[in-house]
């Protein structure tokens, strides 16, 4: 079973480029989403995409920026769900931006699925269990 | 300690055991190494992967000659969906980005 993704790209620019690309809101919109990313550590933002109905994604990804080193290295988690502030999807993306005679190997990875709360949630959906007891065990998980 | 049947609730609200499935979801490991990231005795240990096993959220299997934890894979169908979701998410943005950089840098030449 894959855990994690992983995709390496050259991009025939510069990183100072590259970079731009990816820490600014609106060039990243451009190409990935709509978004209020600030390059901040701890900064809280969100990307908004299409929603994927048959997978539970309501199409909002929720965001905090966890790592930044400038032209090289930036990180933030990355959870959704179907809505609602419920988040089945808990994972954290990583960009790495290598030189390479002034074009860049760009790396995404995209990592740390937890499945904690889709397991559970799984088992619950198989069992028909009250929601009383949904509750307990969701107030649990969160606490 | 004397061995006592559990529902699925009492399984899994406990911390240590929801921490076992949360090292499990990573990679199967054996008793042992599992016991590695608790305080606890390894019987201690071996007590609440009892429990897991009862009740279904883990098997136990031989391997070589060690026994491993293995998380049951039922769960884990969403997430396998959210990770092949993404990586060709991933995968056509990366394309993305390439052309709209290369739209840029043609127009400054």
């Amino acid at each position: 079973m894959q855990k994690d993704i992983k995709h390496t790209w050259l991009l025939n620019s510069p990183p100072e480029k590259v970079w731009e690309h990816l820490t600014d809101a609106e060039l990243l919109s451009e190409w990935l989403m709509k978004n209020d990313f600030k390059p901040i550590i701890g900064h809280k933002f969100q990307f908004y995409a299409k929603p994927v109905v048959n997978m539970g994604f309501d199409g909002n990804v929720y965001c905090q920026v966890l790592e930044i080193i400038p032209l090289k290295k930036l990180s933030y988690s990355w959870k959704g769900g179907p809505g609602k502030g419920k988040i089945t999807l808990d994972s954290v993306v990583t960009w790495t931006l290598i030189e390479k005679d002034n074009a860049t190997e760009l790396t995404i990875e995209h990592t740390g699925f937890k499945g904690l709360k889709n397991f559970v949630g799984y088992f619950f959906m198989n069992s028909g269990w009250k929601s009383i007891i949904k509750k307990r065990l969701g107030d649990l998980l969160n606490s | 300690m004397k061995t006592q049947t559990l529902d699925h609730f009492q399984v899994i609200a406990d911390p240590n055991r929801r921490h076992i499935l949360q090292l499990l979801s990573k990679d199967s490991l054996t008793i042992n190494s599992l016991a590695e990231n608790f305080d606890m005795s390894r019987p201690a240990v071996s007590k609440h992967i009892k429990a897991l096993d009862d009740a279904g959220f883990i098997s136990i299997e031989n391997i070589g000659r060690e026994r491993y934890c293995i998380l049951k894979q039922t769960g884990f169908v969403e997430i396998q969906e959210w990770i092949n979701y993404f990586d060709k998410f991933w995968e056509s943005k990366l394309k993305k980005l390439e052309l709209v950089l290369n739209k840029k840098s043609n127009k400054k030449k």
